[in-house]
C-alpha cells in the first residue's frame, strides 16, 4: 500500500498514485497480515510509509557510532557519504541507443567476508540501501547484478525478474506455512527446512548450510535425524578435503565415506580418498561449447552474446578421457544411455537439441561420441544465435573459435526492465522476510529445534546492527579455550592467479601469482609483527580456537595491526606442486559449526587467531 | 614482401615511433599481461620479459598500493645498443630494440647497461616442473635463446605482420603486442607516438604522463600515466618513501637487486686486466726514462700480457656463446668491449712482432704499450657504461679504473725490480710517482664513495661499499703509502719496501673491483616520481565533490 498525499489516503501499488508519500505519518484502516495467515482488523491505526520506517531505524547509526564500531575516523565516514551523494549526479540521465536513462556513477564494493555469513545481510542490505537511495540500483553507473540467479529462466537475468503478488519481483521461497513446511532433511544439506530462502532451484543446495552435513556427520545436535552416509560419493572437480571451513575436519569425514567415485585430471585431497578415480582429459585436450556474453550466470557487460567452443589443443597426456566420453560411456553402462541422450536432447549440455523450428537431437538409442555431441550442440547453439540462418557445426567451431550476435547495452541494466513491467525494488523494507522468519521460528519450535534461534533473528524487515565481532570473538569459549588467547582477526581473499584454485598445481601461475604480495606468506602488520617478533619470510603458526596451520610471514603496511590476512586456500597436502607451497591456510583455522551459521547457512572466511613465530 | 624479409631488413622503412602508455590508475595486478607474454613468447621459467611489481608505499595507516608494469622500454636513446659487442642488439627505425639471438654472444654488457632491468640469460634449459621439460615445454622451447640477451620484443613478430595483413598495431589485437591485447583493464596500451591520431599519441596529450628514470636520458618509450584524468590530480613522491630504510628493504620491489650477470670472472678480467695493463704503461714509461732496459721491457710485457690472458680467459669462461667470441670485435664503432678487444689484439700482436722481428721492438713495445693504455682505458669506459648499475656509472669510475690500474701497474713494477733478470734500475726513483698514484687514488676512492648517494647509488650498494672502504685504504692505499714514504726515508730497504708499497696497491685494487662489480651492484631499482592519489589516511585521494576538473 501506498499512502497517496494527493488524496489523502492508502492505495496499492498498482492504482494511480499523484503523489506518494515517503515520510511522515497517517491514519489508516484495514487489515495487517501476520505469519501463518493471521490477520488483524485495524478500523484506524497509524501507519508509516517503509522510507520514513527505514529513516527512524538507521537514526541510531550515526557516523560516530560507526566510528567507534569499525575504527574509521568520524570525518572520513562523513566524507565518503558526502562523496557518495555528490558522484550519484541525482537528476543526471544518460542516453544509450537511444533511450534516455538515470546515469548514477557510485558504487559500493562488497569483499569476501564482507558479504557472507553473519553480517552478511545486513551489509548486503546496507550496500544496496545507499544505491537506492541515489537512485543507483541497476541504472548505467550503479550497482548492478542484482540478479535473482534463482528465478528463471537461467540464461536472461532480465526475463527472471516477474511480478509477485504485490507488485515486487516475484521469489521462490520454500515455505514455512504449518502444512507446507519441510519438516524433515530432504538432503542433508536440510535448506528447505533450516534455510526457506533458497528457494528450490538445482542450485538451492550449494546455497544453504553446505558445510552442516560434515559437521552432523560428526555430530548433529538434537533432534535431528542421524545422519548416513552416502552409498556412493561422486566428487567432480570439487575438493572440499581442502576448500572448506575446517578443511582437515573435512577430510575425516570423507575418509569415512563407504564408496568415492572421483573424476580427476589431476591428484588433489579429495580424490586421494577415492575408490575410483576415472582420468578426465583437461580442458585444453577436451570438448566443450560455452555461452558467451549475454546475461546468464555472470554479467559479463559485453555487446555481443553467443557461443564458444573449447577444442582440444594438445593430444590427452596419458591414459585419460574427455568428461563427456566418460559420461556417455558410465551412462552406457549403467544402462541409462537413452535417459542420458535425452537429457542431452532436451538442454542438459547447455543449450537445447530440439527447439521451434530447428531439430538436432541425437538418437537416443546410440551411444554418441564427445565430439558428435558438441557437434549437435553446436548447431543447435548456432541456429539460436542466427537466427536458424547460419548453422554451423563443431568443424566451423573449431576453426573460427566462437560465433556472436549483437547485444544491447540496454540489456545489461534491470531498471529498464523494472519500470516496463511496473516493478519496485522491495527496498527499504521487507515484510516477506520477517513473516517467513517468524513462520520458520514457529515451525522449528514445534519440532523441538531450538539451535537455530539466533539465526532466526536475522529475519528482520529492516536488520539491524549485531555485535558481531563477539560472535567470533566468543567462539573460543565454546571450546573452553580463552578468547584472550586468539588476538587477531584471520581474514581470507581470493587470489586472482588462482582463481578457484583448480591451476594450483601450475608452476606456471605459481610464478606470476608471486608478483602478488601474500602468495608466498602470511600478510602481517609490519609493526604488530616487530611486536611478536616476527620478520619478513620467518617461519610461523597460527592457531584458532579449533585449529593451526604453519606458514611464513609477509610484512605489510596495508593491513590493520589486528588482523592477518591469508590469500586463497592451501594447506594441500596431495595436490602435485601445490603441496610443496608452504602456505598457511584460513581453512585449517576455520571451524563447522552452528554458532557460525548465519541464517542464510552461510558462514564467513574469519577468524581469532593467534600468531607465533616457529622456534627451530 | 614476406614476414622474414621484414624481420632479417629490421628496418621498416617508416617514420613510426612504437610505444606505450602505461596508467597506473588502471593497473590491477592481475598478471594477465604477464601470463599472455610468456605464452606468446614462450619465455622460460622465472624469467618474465613483462613484469608488474606490486608495490607498497607509506606506514599504517597512511598507505598507497599500486601495481607497476615494467619490462623493456624500448628506449628512443638505449643504452644497451651501443654497448652490445657484436651487433646482437639494434634499433630499428621504428623504435623497436630488437635481438639477434644468432649474434649475441651472452656477455650481458647489455643486461648492466639496461637500467630497467629488462634483460636477462638463462644458461640452462630447465622445466617448470621436476624431472626436466614437459613436451610441450619442449616443443616451445627456443634453442637459439640460451646463454644469450633475452628481453621484451614488443612481440615484434606480430608488429611486423601489421606489413602485410594491413592491420594497425595498438589498434587490432592480432598485431598488437600481447601483454597489451590481454589486459583486462587496458591499463596497457600500444601504440604509434608519431601518430598524433594513435591511441598512445592521445593519451600522452590529454594526461600528464613520467618516464622512468627520465634523467638517464634514455628516452624510453613507455610512459606512465598517474592520475584519475579531470579529477584528482596525481602527488610526487612521499619523501618517506625514497628513505634509505624503504631503499634498503629487499620485500621493496623497487629496490633493485644485485646484479648476477657479471661475477667473480668479469671481476677477474678488470682486477687481471687492470694491473697487467697498468704494468704495461707504467712499464713503458720507466723505460722511456731509461729505468728499464728493452730486454726487461719486453720480459715484464709478456708476464703482463700472461696476467691479461688468465683475466681474459675468465671472460671466456663467463659469456654464453663461447664458440662465438669472435663475434666481439663487430662493433668497434660503438661498443668499447670491442674495442677492448682490438687493443688485445694489438698487445699481443705487438708483443708477437717484438719476439719475431727484434729489429722492431723499439716501436712494436710503443704499440703494446698504446694498447695497453687503450684497453685500460676501454675497461674504465665498459664499466662507466653500465647504466644499470648506479655504482659502476658513477662518474668516478673511469678516473679510478684507470688511476688504479696505473697504480697496481707501478707496484707490480716495484714488485718485479725484485728480480734482477727484469733488468729494472733501482725503483727509489719511481717512489715519487708511486706517491701521486696512491694520493690520487685516494682522493678518488673517498670521492667516489663520499659522492655515492648524490650520484644515485643506493644504500644497499653503498652499505657494501663502506664496508670496504676501510680495507681499500687500509691496503690500496695506507700501506703503499706509508711504505712509499719509507722507501724515500730508507734507501738501502727502498727495493723491499717499494715491492710491500706494490703489494699493497695491487691487493687494494683487488678489494675494490671485487667489491664494486660483484657486491656493490645492486641494478637500477624503479622510481615512482608522479603517482595516484587512492591510499588510505594521509594518503587518500583529497576531497572530491565534483566531477569538473580540479
Amino acid at each position: 500500500m501506498i499512502w497517496d498525499l494527493a488524496d489523502a489516503k492508502a492505495k496499492p501499488y498498482d492504482d494511480a498514485i499523484a503523489d506518494a508519500a515517503m515520510e511522515g505519518r497517517y491514519t489508516v484502516a484495514g487489515y495487517e497480515e501476520g505469519p501463518d495467515g493471521e490477520r488483524w482488523v485495524h478500523a484506524s491505526v497509524e501507519a508509516q510509509p517503509s522510507f520514513e520506517l527505514m529513516r527512524e531505524h538507521i537514526r541510531q547509526y550515526t557516523p560516530e557510532w560507526a566510528a567507534a564500531e569499525c575504527d574509521v575516523p568520524v570525518e572520513t565516514i562523513r566524507r565518503v557519504a558526502d562523496e557518495f551523494v555528490a558522484h550519484a549526479k541525482i537528476g543526471a540521465t544518460i542516453t544509450i541507443e537511444g533511450v534516455t536513462l538515470p546515469h548514477r556513477p557510485v558504487g559500493v564494493m562488497l569483499g569476501k567476508g564482507v558479504n557472507n555469513g553473519w553480517g552478511g545481510y545486513q551489509a548486503m542490505w546496507g550496500r544496496t540501501m545507499l544505491a537506492c537511495l541515489v537512485g543507483a540500483l541497476e541504472v548505467p553507473g550503479g550497482t548492478m547484478g542484482t540478479k535473482v540467479r534463482l528465478n528463471r529462466p537461467a540464461d536472461n537475468r532480465l526475463k527472471s525478474a516477474k511480478h509477485g503478488e504485490d507488485g515486487f519481483m516475484t521469489y521462490p521461497f520454500n515455505s514455512t506455512k504449518k502444512d507446507e513446511w519441510q519438516s524433515k532433511p530432504h538432503i542433508r544439506n536440510a535448506y528447505k527446512m533450516l534455510v526457506p530462502l533458497a528457494a528450490n532451484s538445482p542450485w538451492s543446495a550449494a546455497l544453504g548450510p553446505a558445510h552442516l552435513p560434515w559437521l552432523f556427520q560428526h555430530k548433529a545436535p538434537k533432534p535431528w535425524p542421524r545422519q548416513t552416509l552416502p552409498e556412493m560419493w561422486i566428487c567432480y572437480r570439487t575438493n572440499p578435503a581442502i576448500s572448506s571451513w575446517n578443511a582437515p575436519e573435512v577430510a575425516k569425514r570423507i575418509a569415512e565415506f563407504p564408496f568415492t567415485l572421483a573424476f580427476g585430471y589431476t591428484q588433489d585431497e579429495s580424490n586421494w580418498m577415492a575408490d575410483v578415480i576415472l582420468p578426465e582429459a583437461t580442458d585444453l585436450e577436451s570438448w566443450q561449447m560455452s555461452r558467451i556474453g549475454g546475461t546468464g550466470s555472470a554479467e559479463q557487460f559485453w555487446h555481443h552474446q553467443g557461443w564458444a567452443l573449447r577444442q582440444p589443443a594438445v593430444k590427452p597426456a596419458g591414459d585419460c578421457m574427455d568428461m563427456t566420453d566418460i559420461s556417455t560411456e558410465l551412462a552406457k553402462r549403467t544402462g541409462l544411455l537413452k535417459k542420458y541422450n535425452e537429457a542431452i536432447n532436451r538442454g542438459s549440455a547447455a543449450m537445447a537439441l530440439r527447439g521451434e523450428g530447428y531439430d538436432y537431437a541425437l538418437d537416443p538409442e546410440v551411444a554418441h561420441g564427445a565430439k558428435e555431441i558438441w557437434d549437435a550442440v553446436a548447431k543447435a547453439a548456432s541456429h539460436e544465435v542466427s537466427g536458424g540462418t547460419d548453422v554451423h557445426g563443431i568443424d566451423w567451431f573449431s576453426e573460427k573459435g566462437f560465433m556472436i550476435r549483437p547485444f544491447s547495452q540496454l540489456e545489461w541494466y534491470l531498471y529498464p526492465r523494472m519500470k516496463e513491467e511496473g516493478l519496485r525494488f522491495e527496498m527499504p523494507y521487507q515484510e516477506r522476510i520477517k513473516r517467513h522468519g517468524e513462520q520458520l521460528e514457529r515451525r522449528l519450535h514445534e519440532v523441538g529445534i531450538e539451535w537455530w534461534n539466533p539465526q532466526l533473528k536475522e529475519y528482520e524487515a529492516l536488520p539491524g546492527y549485531l555485535a558481531f565481532p563477539d560472535i567470533w570473538e566468543n567462539y573460543a569459549t565454546e571450546l573452553g579455550r580463552d578468547p584472550k588467547d586468539f588476538p587477531l582477526w584471520a581474514l581470507t581473499s581470493r587470489s586472482m592467479q588462482y582463481a578457484w584454485g583448480a591451476n594450483v598445481g601450475l608452476p606456471l601461475i605459481r610464478e606470476v601469482a608471486q608478483n602478488v604480495s601474500g602468495h608466498d606468506g602470511v600478510i602481517i602488520n609490519r609493526a604488530t609483527a616487530k611486536k611478536l617478533g616476527i620478520a619478513d619470510g620467518d617461519a610461523i603458526v597460527l592457531e584458532s580456537a579449533s585449529g593451526t596451520t604453519r606458514g611464513r610471514a609477509t610484512l605489510r603496511e596495508g593491513i590493520r595491526p589486528d588482523t592477518v590476512l591469508l590469500i586463497g586456500q592451501f594447506d594441500h597436502w596431495a595436490t602435485p606442486v601445490a603441496k610443496d607451497f608452504g602456505v598457511a591456510s584460513l581453512n585449517s583455522l576455520t571451524d563447522l559449526a552452528v554458532s557460525l551459521t548465519d541464517a542464510t547457512g552461510s558462514g564467513a572466511d574469519i577468524m581469532r587467531v593467534s600468531v607465533k613465530k616457529v622456534v627451530a | 614482401m614476406n614476414l622474414n624479409d621484414l624481420k632479417t631488413d629490421g628496418s621498416m622503412g617508416t617514420s613510426k615511433r612504437y610505444g606505450m602508455i602505461v596508467d597506473l590508475n588502471r593497473c590491477v595486478g592481475c598478471q594477465t599481461c604477464t601470463i599472455a607474454c610468456k605464452h606468446s613468447n614462450d619465455t622460460p621459467p622465472g624469467v618474465q620479459w613483462r613484469s608488474v611489481l606490486d608495490v607498497e608505499q607509506g606506514r599504517f595507516p597512511n598507505v598507497e598500493r599500486l601495481f607497476l608494469v615494467t619490462g623493456c622500454q624500448h628506449c628512443a636513446e638505449p643504452s644497451c645498443v651501443p654497448v652490445c659487442p657484436t651487433g646482437a642488439t639494434r634499433q630499428r627505425e621504428d623504435g623497436l630494440v630488437t635481438m639477434n639471438y644468432d649474434l649475441c654472444i651472452g656477455c650481458a654488457s647489455c643486461a648492466v647497461a639496461c637500467p630497467y632491468q629488462a634483460r636477462t640469460i638463462v644458461h640452462e634449459k630447465e622445466g617448470y616442473y621436476a624431472g626436466g621439460q614437459t613436451e610441450q615445454e619442449k616443443k616451445t622451447t627456443h634453442e637459439d635463446r640460451y646463454g644469450v640477451a633475452n628481453k621484451c620484443t614488443f612481440c615484434v613478430e606480430r608488429i611486423d605482420t601489421a606489413a602485410i595483413t594491413g592491420l594497425i598495431p595498438g589498434v587490432d589485437p592480432e598485431v598488437t603486442p600481447a601483454c597489451a591485447s590481454s589486459c583486462i583493464t587496458q591499463a596497457i596500451r600500444f601504440g604509434d607516438f608519431n601518430d598524433p591520431a594513435s591511441n598512445v599519441s592521445q593519451l600522452a596529450k590529454d594526461n600528464r604522463s613520467f618516464q622512468m628514470h627520465a634523467e638517464l636520458g634514455n628516452n624510453p618509450q613507455i610512459k606512465y600515466l598517474y592520475e584519475v584524468p579531470q579529477a584528482t590530480p596525481g602527488r610526487a613522491a612521499d619523501p618517506d618513501d625514497l628513505e634509505d630504510e624503504r631503499q634498503s628493504d629487499p620485500t621493496n620491489p623497487l629496490v633493485g637487486k644485485r646484479q648476477t650477470f657479471w661475477d667473480y670472472r668479469a671481476a677477474m678480467n678488470f682486477i687481471l686486466g687492470g694491473m697487467a695493463s697498468g704494468l704495461m704503461v707504467t712499464a713503458w714509461f720507466a723505460h722511456a726514462v731509461g729505468l728499464v732496459a728493452t730486454e726487461g721491457l719486453r720480459t715484464i710485457n709478456t708476464i703482463a700480457a700472461a696476467l691479461m690472458a688468465v683475466g681474459l680467459f675468465y671472460v671466456f669462461l663467463k659469456i654464453g656463446r663461447k664458440v662465438r667470441f669472435l663475434f666481439v670485435l663487430l662493433r668497434p664503432q660503438s661498443s668499447w668491449m670491442t674495442r677492448e678487444t682490438w687493443c688485445v689484439a694489438l698487445i699481443y700482436a705487438a708483443l708477437a712482432v717484438s719476439y719475431a722481428w727484434p729489429q722492431y721492438v723499439h716501436g712494436a713495445l710503443v704499440w703494446l704499450a698504446l694498447g695497453a693504455a687503450g684497453f685500460l682505458l676501454c675497461q674504465a669506459r665498459i664499466l662507466y657504461a653500465s647504466k644499470g648499475i648506479p655504482a659502476w656509472r658513477a662518474p668516478l669510475i673511469p678516473a679510478l679504473v684507470i688511476a688504479s690500474g696505473l697504480a697496481e701497474g707501478l707496484g707490480l713494477l716495484a714488485l718485479l725490480s725484485l728480480f734482477p733478470s727484469m733488468q729494472v734500475a733501482p725503483i727509489i726513483v719511481l717512489a715519487p710517482a708511486g706517491l701521486l698514484l696512491v694520493i690520487v687514488n685516494s682522493w678518488a676512492w673517498r670521492c667516489y664513495v663520499d659522492s655515492a648517494k648524490a650520484v644515485g647509488i643506493g644504500p644497499l650498494s653503498r652499505r657494501d661499499l663502506a664496508s670496504a672502504s676501510p680495507w681499500v685504504h687500509a691496503f690500496g692505499h695506507g700501506t703503499p703509502l706509508a711504505m712509499y714514504l719509507l722507501c724515500l726515508a730508507i734507501a738501502p730497504l727502498s727495493q723491499s719496501l717499494a715491492a710491500l708499497a706494490g703489494l699493497g696497491a695491487v691487493i687494494g685494487g683487488c678489494i675494490w673491483k671485487f667489491v664494486v662489480i660483484t657486491r656493490a651492484c645492486h641494478q637500477q631499482g624503479f622510481a615512482i616520481p608522479m603517482q595516484p592519489q587512492r591510499g588510505s589516511g594521509t594518503r587518500a585521494a583529497p576531497k572530491r565533490f565534483s566531477l569538473e576538473p580540479q
